[in-house]
Parts: structure tokens; sequence; C-alpha cells
């Protein structure tokens, strides 16, 4: 244990590992590429960090205004989306080949859009930066025709907890302020139950805990041979052949195995091998 | 003279605690990297152990090899966490210990400890406030095992779900500090046979009736609320082709996230106070590997922003290997051919999502020769091999932008990291943060290779 930590060290407290405790409670071992992800679904911090209104966690839809916000935006929600923060966009034009070998076009979703929210936590981070507790100039634009705008300063909530200390100086803590999560805001776009997501949604996007590919080594032709991690009934003399993904498919773990039998079915994998 | 008490901090400020149902749990270790290239080493480290009847606590180190599950199932990873105090006079934090409270003229039960913590899934679906499940335990200062028993509006009378526990540790002679165990549950899941069921469908409508179309459409009032991705809970499919609908099951987890709260009243100054996120999860089931971009990395950057300022130092050296070696760790336990595949089944990867839901043309993202798992890890581990003679310039130039992540050119969709999918759906970009460091980094090869040496 550390003798001492300055108060304003605040990479410190932020990495600090507590005595007793492995490597996995660290927020550096939890995945963030949360869609919606596997210990908590960090995009929720997002929803509240402009004062006044409700964000959704993953697109630009503004989905609510908080009790006391002014009564002019009281038409945001589920009707605007937000643009820009201080003039810095916060989406981006899908582009991409439409046929193979094709030009780079603006490429249309399912509602023949083309354009897309860029993630909150890269799409804000100068703006967290530059004007945390400051007013910024935020852009909306409405979701259906006609197109109209509104424009409206709010202000950019503190990330990190302010804490008045005895003399009355403030001083920044390396918590998430309360502010902007409430107790369950974290988890709460998880899947539910968590065991549907190793499952549902082909998200073999979190390897490194959820692991995919497992038991690897290299095979005759010098590609890689080994198993599905979601492998049924798999021994060390079990063929290395990986099972696509499939819910038809009887040698997969099933939903009903994974909500049952959860701590039996999924293995530890330690070095890329099954460790039991 | 008697000591004042002005601030307070419990660390860590975020604690992760890992399901699982045995009463044991998980031992400390450490991830030691004895080969460059290598898989992270689990060696045993000192372990606290505590009795939860009484709350004390000892020391001891486990024997290797560790074992992540015994005979009662998984072993869960219950985080401590310490409060750190800073006295009236001095500048720095230090461990609150029994003899900082004597020297304040308090005692352990001075301390005073409040849990707050809620599972918010079903309400985040049906937006009915009687549907969150929480719990909050009011002040106490013993050192008895307080159980957090979610309650909600829409359960069957009496019925709870279990979120797990919290104990305050009774500080000893040998281990003096104020420190709290936070153990989560153990992953059970609510709903799947009628004797454990705890929801009262008479009174909600998760269980049976709260449904998402197969599509996000359904208009402003609705559609534009649901979850991205949408349908991420359990339940059966109902309706034709083109009506189909997910309809719950009402199955209900265990997992939940809030906070722990510190205070103590000085004897004739102020009350101090603190709080600590705790959150609940899964086990990391490759307990050697860790991800390439995690909630440690986005901390840092709401932090300090999207740029590392003044120049790089070996430090910043050290934390773009680890990065480097955090995607190498990913790779490994990818299958590159399968997630490059350019196909529409179910278990393949980035260009599936690409044509679903952009309607790009549907072609593998890299050449089938590239793609492959070990081909992948090995070109890793030639960037970790070669830090000194300059390869992370390539590795710098192959990354992704933030801005970058809706271009689905087939130069776009090589950029790195590849074949993984980011927050909003589309190719990952790391934080902006990593980003530039790695850059910097890059730049600054020669320089800092030499400072290191």
């Amino acid at each position: 244990m550390r003798k001492s930590i300055s108060p304003q060290n605040l990479t410190a407290q932020l990495q600090y590992r507590a005595a007793g405790n492995p490597p996995s409670t660290l927020p550096g071992a939890a995945v963030s590429n949360a869609c919606p992800g596997l210990e908590m679904d960090f995009r929720n911090v997002w929803k509240r960090i402009l004062v006044g209104i409700v964000l959704h966690e993953t697109t630009n839809v503004v989905v609510g205004v908080e009790e006391d916000a002014p009564a002019p935006l009281y038409v945001l929600p589920t009707l605007y989306q937000l643009m820009k923060v201080e003039g810095e966009p916060v989406t981006a034009t899908v582009t991409g080949p439409l046929i193979a070998g094709g030009p780079n076009v603006p490429i249309p979703n399912t509602s023949s859009d083309s354009v897309t929210n860029l993630e909150w936590s890269n799409a804000l981070a100068d703006v967290l930066y530059r004007y945390s507790g400051k007013e910024v100039v935020c852009e909306f634009q409405t979701i259906d025709p006609p197109l109209a705008t509104l424009k409206f300063n709010l202000r950019v909530r503190h990330f990190f907890e302010k804490v008045l200390l005895p003399g009355g100086k403030k001083a920044t803590q390396a918590v998430i302020s309360r502010d902007i999560a409430e107790a369950g805001a974290l988890t709460q776009s998880l899947c539910s139950p968590w065991q549907n997501d190793y499952r549902v949604c082909a998200c073999f996007y979190w390897a490194a805990t959820r692991p995919d590919y497992v038991n690897v080594e290299l095979g005759e032709d010098g590609a890689s041979v080994g198993n599905n991690w979601m492998q049924k009934d798999r021994t060390p003399e079990s063929a290395k052949v990986y099972v696509v993904d499939d819910l038809q498919d009887q040698r997969l773990l099933t939903y009903g195995d994974l909500f049952r039998e959860w701590e039996k079915a999924l293995r530890f994998v330690i070095g890329n091998q099954d460790a039991e | 003279m008697r000591r004042e008490l002005i601030e307070l901090r419990i660390l860590p400020p975020l604690a992760i605690g890992r399901l699982g149902s045995s009463p044991d749990p998980m031992d400390n270790y450490d991830l030691v990297i004895r080969d460059p290239v290598g898989p992270r080493q689990i060696e045993p480290a000192e372990t606290l152990r505590v009795d939860r009847k009484t709350g004390s606590v000892s020391r001891f180190t486990p024997k290797a090899p560790l074992r992540f599950k015994d005979r009662h199932g998984v072993r869960p990873v219950a985080p401590f966490l310490e409060v750190w105090a800073r006295l009236k006079g001095e500048s720095k934090l230090r461990p609150l210990t029994v003899e900082l409270l004597r020297a304040a003229g308090l005692k352990p039960d001075s301390v005073s400890w409040r849990v707050q913590v809620a599972n918010l899934k079903i309400f985040r679906r049906t937006a009915v406030e009687a549907d969150k499940i929480a719990t909050d335990i009011r002040p106490f200062s013993d050192h008895k095992v307080h159980r957090l028993s979610g309650r909600c509006r829409n359960f069957l009378p009496r019925k709870t779900v279990s979120l797990g526990s919290v104990q305050y540790i009774l500080p000893s002679r040998t281990l003096p500090e104020i420190r709290f165990r936070f153990t989560p549950a153990g992953g059970k899941v609510y709903g799947l046979d009628p004797a454990d069921n705890v929801y009262d469908s008479s009174k909600g409508t998760w269980q049976g009736q709260y449904s998402e179309p197969q599509d996000n459409t359904q208009g402003p009032a609705k559609g534009r609320l649901l979850t991205q991705p949408f349908q991420t809970f359990a339940g059966e499919n109902k309706g034709g082709d083109k009506d189909s609908k997910l309809v719950s099951a009402g199955y209900i987890d265990d997992e939940c996230d809030g906070f722990v709260e510190v205070e103590i009243r000085n004897r004739t100054g102020p009350m101090v106070r603190a709080f600590a996120r705790i959150a609940s999860g899964p086990p990391a089931f490759a307990p050697d590997s860790m991800p390439v971009r995690t909630v440690g990395d986005e901390l840092e950057q709401a932090m300090f922003g999207p740029r590392v300022n003044g120049r790089v130092t070996v430090k910043e050296l050290r934390e773009v290997v680890e990065i480097v070696r955090r995607a190498m760790e990913t790779a490994c336990l990818m299958n590159a051919a399968q997630l490059n595949a350019g196909s529409l089944q179910p278990g393949s990867g980035m260009a599936r999502h690409d044509t679903k839901d952009w309607h790009r043309a549907l072609e593998p993202m890299f050449e089938p020769s590239v793609a492959e798992t070990v081909a992948i890890a090995s070109r890793h581990q030639r960037v970790l091999l070669g830090v000194e003679s300059g390869s992370l310039v390539w590795f710098a130039n192959a990354l992704r932008d933030f801005d970058q992540v809706a271009d689905l050119s087939t130069e776009g969709r090589r950029k790195m990291p590849g074949l993984m999918r980011g927050s909003d759906g589309m190719h990952l970009a790391l934080t902006r943060r990593q980003v530039d460091k790695i850059r910097k980094v890059a730049a600054a090869g020669v320089r800092l290779m030499s400072d290191r040496r």
C-alpha cells in the first residue's frame, strides 16, 4: 500500500489498486467499446452531460429534459437531435461503395439516412476538456421533416465530483460525479440478463475478457485452427474446428445453458488455452 | 493536540466486482510480463481473507495455480475499498487507520457507511418507475454483512433480488486501515422457473407483455427511446415475418451499480465525507488479457482531455507499449478469418453490420490471406519487439481517427483497430487520447528510446 497520495494526483487515484484487489477490479480491465458492454455501458455517463437535457446513450437524439429545465427545452425530446456543440459536429456522413469496386459515396441506412452519430466519449472529449462547468452553444435539428433547427446555450456538467473543503476551497475528486449517473445508470442498458449478450449479438468485440477463439494452434496448412469458446463438451482431445455462431447449432451453448448453468458452461481461458 | 480530518477519499473511486456463486471470493494475483510477446503470467499475490461473521481480516498468499472456480461455482471478485484522509495542516492524503482516527479523537465506529445500488435494466426498457430495482442501506458502523436486497414495486409480495452484500471490515493491529468490501451477487437469473419468479406480471409489463419489433422504427414516441442495439433482452419472437416482435420472457439478473459513501464527524470540526462507485459484471474469462480500449482509458480522457500536452516521456512510451500489448491480447482471442468474412450469416463481423445497417457492398475487409489470427498476433508481436527500431510508426499510421469511423471505404475499413465494433456501432476507434499518445510517442521514437536506455 502506498504511504501517501497528493489530492491533486488524480491519475494515481483513478488507477489505484487497493490491497487485496485482483487486477480485474480496475477500470482498466473493463471494456469500453460498449455495444452495449460487459461490466458497464459507459455510454450512459454522457446522457446528462449537458445540463437541462437527457441524451440517448447511443444516438444523438434528445430523449428527455431534466426536472428543472427551462420551458423552451421541452420541445426537444424525441423530436430533435443534437448536431453540434460549440461548433464541433457530433455526427459524420457514412461513405463507402454500394457495389464492390464502386466509388465511395454516401450510403444509406435502413431509414435512408447517411448520417451517423459519433460516440459521445470521443465526440465530446474536447468540449468536456475545454468547457467543463461552462455554457456551450448546442445546435439541434428536427429528426423528421420539415427541417428546423434550434440553438440553446447549455452548461457542460462537471464529469468528476467537485467537493467543498473546509475553508471554502473546491477540490476535484477522481470519482464520476453523482449528477452524471444515478445508482443503476451505468449498467441499465446492458443486456438483460447479461448472459443474453454472450449469445445474441455476435459480440466478438470484447475478446480479451469474453474470448472467441481458444485453444489456437497452427494447422498443417499454416493457418490457425482452434475452438469457438461457446463450443460445448470440448476436451483437449476435441478436434480443433471452429464452429461458426449459429443459434440452431446444437454444438454451441444455448441461451438455456447460459441462463441456468453459466458457471459450469463458460470456461476460464489462460494463455489462450482452456484452463479447466 | 487533537488532529482534525479535513478531507476523505475512497480509493479506488470505481471498483468492479465480478459475479460468482462460490462463498470463497477470488484470491488476489498480479499479472506479470516475463516474455515481452508472451501471455501475462498470473502470479498469486497477498490476499485478504475476511471472516464474514466477525468482519475481521487476515492476510495470506495463495499457492499457484490459482483456481477461478471451486466446487460451488465461480469465485466472485469482491473488491475492497479503502478510506484515505487528509489531516488539517497536511498536504497529502494517507490511508485512514485506527491510529489516525485516534489522533482525531475518533474510533472505528465513528466511521459511518451508506450504500445505494440499483439494477435499472427493466426500467431502461419499460420506462416505468415501478420497475426500478434498488436498495439503500442506511448509515451503519458495525462489521456485520449487510445484504443488498433489491426491492421493486412491481415485485411479488416479500420478493427481492440479491444484488450482493457489503461489509465494513474490522480493523486490527496488523491491518489497521479503514476498509470496506463489496461482494457481488451470484449471477442468478430470476424468472426461469415459477418457483424463483419475483416479478408480478399483474402489476408490470416486463413478463410476457413488454415487446420490441424487429426494427427500431416505431415512431417518435417509442422507437427513438429504445436501447441501441435494441432487443437486448431474453424473450421469444412472436408474430409473422413482417411484424415479428421480441416479447420479454421477464428474466431479471443480479447485476447492479451504485454508490458507497463514507462519513465521519470530527469531534469538534466539520463532517467529512466521500463516495466511490461500485459495479458488478461478469467474470473476466481470460484473466491474463486486457481489452484494447477500456473504461480506464475513457476516464483518463475525461480527466485530461483528448491530447497529451507537453513532451512525451518514457512514462507515455510504457503506456503505449501496454496498448499494443492489449491489442495483441485481443487479436489472439479473435477468429480473424471468420470476423473478416464477407457474409450475412450470423457469426460474421463488421462486414455483415456494414451491409445490414448501411447497405455497403458486401465483401471482406482485408485480403483473406492477411486476416488470420496467428498472422495478426505475429504482426503485433513484431511491433512490440521492434519498438526500439521504430515499429510504432507503422502502428501509429494505421490508426483510425474518431471521426473516420463512418468511412467504410476499403482503405477506411482497414484502419486499426481492425475487425472490431465501437460503442456507436461503427468500426472501432481508440480514444482520441490513446491515438494522440501513440502518435506522439512514435514521433519521438529515437529520443524516447535513448531516454529509456
